[in-house]
């Protein structure tokens, strides 16, 4: 798994965004380093959920980040359109920031509690203009209608008087109301009571088609993933896995790590068995110090000698389904 | 009592709870947070109680470890083997609570002592409670870290919590509860501070454990998926109350009240294709503040009558220990 290579990234006029060999990584003290994404190749077409997934710490979160350079990546580059956003300087990266927003599991961290909702909303529109008074209001108005707020009612208040839900909806329109072409939603709907997803995850299927948005969807729950997801993309620890549209994917993993996880999956459905034949309980290796060759070897009932000393390169298993292994579940086309 | 018969079987019943109600007394007023609650848990059995943040799920199962804080007033009886356990008076009857009956907590890093080692905090429950000397303790503990699955358990248990993953620090938790040999243990949230592939192992391990020692358990999540195929009998709640209590298969196969059937319909579905329009529920969970003595679903509620929003339906069982309470039950009108 965890492999490199770029056989599943399409070509560069195709898509809107174009990340190669992204790497992240942190300092750990007496010399150490995080190695949070080492190495991953993604693209994104316009007007597509790229859907990301994996266990906490398999480097998706940072993935995201990077990619809007928060912070800027150790290496690798990130194309949006011909620009290169590594390469650009602060004040010209700032300036692009209109263009990628993005939104956090959190909701209610993420809105300044002494301000009112009509100023939170607003703030990006102070940087960025228009600057008439008015016409910022009008705006602002327009954007939490869009997200099912009352402006009449929300503009006065403070984020302590919504539920979870709407100030997820709140902070939605605050990353919207510049209009930017790309969001990335880091576990939007985490955070929210399981009656209350379903109405979020809703609302952004709707923007995004309204807004013409290109859409980058970090989670762990693989069920929300395949729902908004047109592609979706495996991480462990700081590699990919696989990448395949979310219908071929859960049908053929192809990947034992895919299909370790989609085992893991509790069922609330009577109607689909339980399965009874369970994986290794292996804990996740330290990202200072992780496994050669395939990173995921192991915890995989399947490595072999070779999945130590060599990482697997992405291979085409169909059209628009590659994964990185080198005993995959379904056959690969050569 | 206004005892009504649940679906743990014939046998006398281990756990009995009956109009259980728990009021906070806050500088902004009383908050109800319980509201007459009643079950039945029988000797062996796992009970599931599901529900959203504020349901009540977990103050209930903080009722029943005599855990709540002094500004909590709480109502009605809870009886294990015949005893009644708000009675508990002495310091030595109190040893009921980590002996008899035990928790497992949803942090796994906030129920262990992090300047400890794992060993000393395993040993230190049959110290308290068992009076065990302290080579005893230890040569327990050793056992119990193996008996839960953990690697390597001898140099575990020299290690602190920060040294090890949520997962191993979640089976060092259960083992500690585990100690004093309970009949009854409460998991409450028990996976869900942890990773999907761990999870399974948690819980299957807890599953073991409960067959192993003829244990009863309460399961305790928001999750639908993690009860189904575990418990026995699930209890929906839903602020504060219980909305629904039958066997596993019938809750899920033949449910009556509007609230589980949209839960169940709300949860994307791994089967579904991708870009499936979901079924919301309109509104969000209640306030506490704004519950009152009517039905706390009839706001959100598709299948809402007027007598809704005026009282609340009492829980009725319909013959075979499966109970709901509501005014308009699902497949009523197919008879």
């Amino acid at each position: 798994m965890a492999g490199s290579g770029k056989a599943h990234l399409r070509a560069a006029d195709e898509v809107l965004v174009r990340v190669e060999d992204l790497v992240v990584e942190f300092p750990a003290g007496r010399g150490r380093t995080v190695k949070a994404v080492s190495g991953i190749s993604l693209d994104i077409a316009r007007g597509e959920t790229l859907g990301l997934v994996g266990e906490s710490g398999c480097g998706k979160s940072t993935t995201g980040k990077a990619i809007i350079q928060l912070p800027p990546p150790t290496s690798g580059s990130v194309h949006h359109g011909l620009v290169d956003l590594t390469e650009l300087s602060g004040e010209a990266m700032r300036r692009r920031r209109t263009d990628v927003q993005m939104i956090f599991q959190d909701p209610i961290s993420s809105l300044n509690p002494r301000r009112t909702v009509g100023d939170i909303v607003a703030e990006p529109l102070r940087v960025w203009g228009p600057h008439g008074r008015d016409e910022q209001r009008a705006l602002v108005d327009r954007m939490l209608e869009a997200v099912g707020i009352d402006p009449e009612v929300a503009r006065d208040k403070h984020p302590h008087e919504f539920s979870g839900g709407q100030c997820q909806r709140i902070s939605i329109a605050r990353s919207l109301v510049v209009d930017p072409e790309l969001l990335i939603c880091d576990e939007p709907v985490s955070a929210l009571d399981v009656s209350v997803q379903a109405q979020i995850l809703n609302m952004l299927e709707d923007l995004k088609a309204e807004y013409g948005l290109t859409l980058v969807f970090i989670a762990h729950d693989l069920a929300v993933v395949k729902n908004v997801s047109d592609r979706v993309a495996v991480m462990y620890l700081g590699k990919l896995c696989e990448v395949a549209g979310p219908d071929a994917l859960f049908a053929e993993a192809a990947h034992p790590y895919t299909a370790l996880l989609l085992d893991s999956i509790p069922e609330p459905d009577p109607t689909v068995e339980l399965d009874e034949g369970l994986s290794e309980g292996l804990e996740l290796p330290s990202p200072i110090e992780p496994p050669s060759g395939c990173r995921f070897r192991t915890r995989c009932p399947h490595a072999t000698e070779r999945c130590a000393a060599e990482e697997p390169q992405m291979r085409r298993v169909a059209d628009g389904h590659h994964v990185a292994c080198h005993h995959p579940l379904v056959a690969v086309a050569e | 009592m206004s005892a009504t018969p649940s679906p743990s079987g014939p046998v006398g019943p281990l756990l009995s709870v009956r109009d259980l109600g728990v009021t906070f007394r806050t500088p902004d007023g009383d908050v109800r947070a319980v509201d007459g609650v009643s079950f039945d848990l029988a000797e062996g059995r796992t009970l599931g109680i599901v529900g959203e943040s504020g349901s009540g799920k977990s103050v209930t199962a903080k009722a029943l470890m005599n855990l709540l804080p002094s500004y909590a007033d709480v109502e009605g009886t809870i009886t294990f083997d015949g005893r009644d356990v708000r009675a508990l008076a002495t310091a030595r009857e109190r040893h009921f609570w980590g002996v008899e009956l035990t928790m497992v907590f949803q942090d796994p890093m906030t129920s262990l002592n992090p300047v400890k080692r794992i060993g000393e905090q395993i040993a230190e429950c049959l110290r308290v409670h068992l009076g065990r000397s302290r080579r005893d303790a230890s040569a327990a503990a050793l056992d119990l870290l193996e008996r839960v699955g953990i690697p390597e358990p001898r140099k575990r248990l020299r290690q602190y919590p920060h040294e090890l993953s949520g997962g191993l620090r979640q089976r060092v938790v259960i083992a500690m509860a585990l100690a004093c040999g309970p009949r009854l243990l409460i998991a409450d949230e028990p996976t869900t501070a942890l990773d999907v592939t761990v999870q399974k192992h948690i819980l299957d391990l807890l599953d073991d454990l409960r067959r192993e020692r003829g244990m009863s358990m309460v399961l305790i999540t928001h999750d639908l998926g993690v009860v189904k195929g575990r418990a026995d009998d699930v209890m929906v709640m839903y602020g504060g109350r219980t909305m629904e209590h039958a066997a596993s298969g019938p809750l899920f196969t033949a449910m009556r009240h509007p609230y589980t059937s949209a839960l169940l319909e709300t949860i994307p579905r791994i089967d579904a294709a991708a870009h499936a329009r979901l079924v919301p529920i309109a509104g969000r969970p209640p306030n506490p503040s704004e519950l009152g003595p009517w039905c706390p679903f009839a706001p959100r509620c598709g299948s809402r009558v007027e007598a809704c929003t005026v009282e609340a339906p009492p829980l009725v069982d319909d013959g075979t220990g499966h109970r709901s309470a509501c005014f308009a039950p699902l497949g009523a009108g197919e008879a």
